[in-house]
């Protein structure tokens, strides 16, 4: 008895010990700090950045930010209707065609494979080369639109168009929505799919009620950031007949014959040409830091928008 | 009279079945058989999830499948509704006649099979939209309200048969998820009935709840068993005892050929009998607590 109670308060003293005994988890510790680095590296990154350019563009955004903002390609810095007005129609209609052929087409791929396709080898097949189309240099896709869009389609493209590149960049980000769109539906839970097969829905009507609507925040964040991305190639957009020159048209926002007229202007290649200006013309670095803020902008506002329509796809998802 | 004519038609069938379970399940059937299952096979790839189940579920019944994990009642309860169509993967073989209409037929639509025989799922999965939408999404997806105002006496008329009415009449615009877990369950079960299903299909409906809640869900199957045929699947054996008339008993049962386990139905009958003096004896092991 007594000798039990002994090992019964000895065990007790050795837990109490161990309880109160508090080691550091050193390693755990060492882990959890080198994560902290690295996001600090990218966020220290991002903010050298964006303070660099806004540096660099402070004279022009605040000396005359509506004459930057309206006026066009010039040959010398400190001529005061040097502006952006010509590339940002193009990028803005660069992104229209975007939204307009790469969103419905992804999505309505990404609802196929993930709904209606069956799972064999063919479509694993599919899959898998959708999944190295994303990977594919962009520049690669300029070509494509160089051969197909410019020149045997040239005649409803209008050759080295704006609806060329828009075509193109579509392609390019194609990939990116029908993945990014696959993923959001196969999170939709299996449940609700049940539930609304259980009281009789056709498949047509579960994937209008239940999948889409609680995959639209999902389809919408990704669909936005591959647009970001396209709007952001320069590469490709210059194969297919961005000009770097002077462009001798100024189409306003919605003058729709701009869209497959013969050369054009986009946000990326713009900032290319003047940074190459700026060795002769030192003026030229300047105008380009300011194009690249005007360009973040225009991203943040289209990610802003993205975020305001998910968050209110959200709250109705419940 | 057309229940005595329905037995004399069953009956040369069920003859041969009794001779596969042993016991006279259907000697004193009371009610018109809903689903007669012979030599179900369900197969997942290669892999024969349930062998050769034959049974009969009879009308304004509670049917309840026991049995440990992995011996495929979950599985059979999803033949009754087709439920199995969605794994790619799954077939099934043999006959399942749902009111002497074989239900894998190919031209039989599983989109009305599933209108018929309505489903509650283990895991309350109520939609993420307000109660009411989640009661009328059935009547509303199979065109049986036209009106508003039939809506809304179909909503009403369902939640109050799922015992949710009083708690949720002032709220009807509110989001389901907002629910207590019983409370969600009550809600599936209704949104079950808005449609006016003839069968209800429930798998392990009271699984993620707690005692209070399992037991207005019991009582809400016993008041709701006149007007549906209810086919439960449970791992509480005091449930099935509590609210079933008939018990099947189903266990995994090693195959020496492929080495994988496969689920067997070892004994159908009525729920006293199967508590009380089952005659298969590893029916006997499970009920005592022996086994499982």
């Amino acid at each position: 008895m007594a000798k039990a109670r002994l090992i019964g308060d000895r065990t007790n003293r050795v837990m109490v010990q161990a309880m109160e005994r508090r080691s550091t988890d050193v390693r755990g510790r060492i882990f959890q700090i080198s994560l902290l680095v690295t996001l600090l590296i990218s966020l220290f990154i991002l903010a050298v950045l964006i303070v660099d350019v806004v540096v660099d563009a402070w004279g022009v955004l605040t000396g005359r930010p509506g004459g930057f903002l309206n006026g066009t390609m010039r040959s010398v810095s400190h001529d005061n209707k040097l502006g952006v007005h010509q590339a940002l129609v193009g990028t803005f209609w660069i992104a229209v065609f975007v939204a307009v052929l790469a969103f419905p087409i992804g999505i309505g791929a990404a609802i196929w494979l993930e709904e209606y396709a069956p799972k064999n080898r063919f479509t694993r097949f599919i899959e898998l080369n959708i999944r190295n189309l994303a990977g594919v240099p962009s520049i690669v896709y300029g070509l494509l639109g160089l051969f197909y869009f410019v020149n045997t389609l040239g005649d409803l493209t209008g050759g080295k168009s704006i609806a060329s590149a828009g075509i193109t960049l579509a392609i390019l980000v194609l990939p990116i929505v029908i993945i990014t769109a696959q993923e959001a539906i196969r999170a939709v839970p299996q449940g609700l799919k049940e539930g609304a097969y259980g009281v009789g829905a056709t498949k047509w009507t579960m994937i209008r009620s239940q999948v889409l609507p609680y995959a639209a925040p999902g389809i919408l964040t990704g669909t936005l950031l591959s647009m970001s991305r396209g709007i952001g190639e320069a590469a490709p957009i210059l194969l297919v007949g961005a000009v770097t020159g002077r462009l001798g048209t100024d189409p306003a926002f919605l003058d729709f014959s701009a869209i497959n007229a013969e050369a054009f202007m986009a946000m990326p290649v713009i900032i290319v040409e003047w940074v190459q200006n700026s060795g002769r013309d030192p003026g030229f670095a300047e105008a380009a830091a300011a194009a690249i803020v005007v360009l973040l902008v225009f991203v943040i506002l289209m990610n802003a928008a993205a975020i305001l329509m998910r968050n209110h796809f959200e709250k109705k998802r419940g | 009279m057309a229940t005595e004519m329905a037995e004399q038609e069953a009956s040369p069938r069920l003859g041969l079945d009794m001779d596969r379970i042993g016991q006279a399940a259907a000697l004193d059937a009371d009610g018109d058989p809903v689903f007669e299952v012979e030599d179900l096979n369900v197969f997942y790839g290669d892999f024969l999830a349930v062998q050769g189940a034959t049974f009969t579920v009879y009308e304004h019944e509670i049917t309840a499948m026991i049995g440990p994990s992995g011996c495929g009642k979950t599985t059979v309860l999803r033949c009754f509704n087709r439920m199995n169509d969605l794994i790619p993967i799954a077939r099934v073989e043999g006959r399942v006649d749902f009111r002497n209409v074989s239900i894998y037929d190919p031209r039989v639509d599983p989109v009305e099979v599933r209108r018929r025989i309505g489903m509650v799922f283990q895991k309350p999965n109520p939609f993420p939209k307000s109660i009411y939408d989640n009661i009328a999404f059935g009547p509303r997806v199979t065109g049986m309200a036209k009106k508003k105002s039939e809506l809304d006496d179909i909503v009403e008329r369902s939640l109050r048969r799922a015992a949710l009415w009083d708690e949720v009449q002032d709220r009807l615009k509110d989001s389901a998820l907002g629910l207590s877990g019983g409370q969600q369950q009550r809600l599936c079960i209704a949104r079950a009935i808005a449609v006016d299903p003839d069968v209800l299909l429930m798998d392990e409906p009271c699984s993620a709840l707690d005692p209070i809640a399992t037991a207005r869900i019991e009582d809400l199957m016993h008041e709701i068993k006149n007007d549906y045929t209810i086919v439960i699947v449970t791992h509480n054996m005091q449930q099935a005892a509590r609210i079933s008339n008939r018990t099947a008993f189903f266990t995994a049962q090693l195959d020496s050929t492929s080495d994988r386990r496969c689920g067997l139905l070892v004994e159908y009958d009525r729920t006293e009998t199967i508590f009380s003096n089952p005659s298969d004896e590893r029916t006997e092991n499970y009920v005592t607590g022996r086994f499982g």
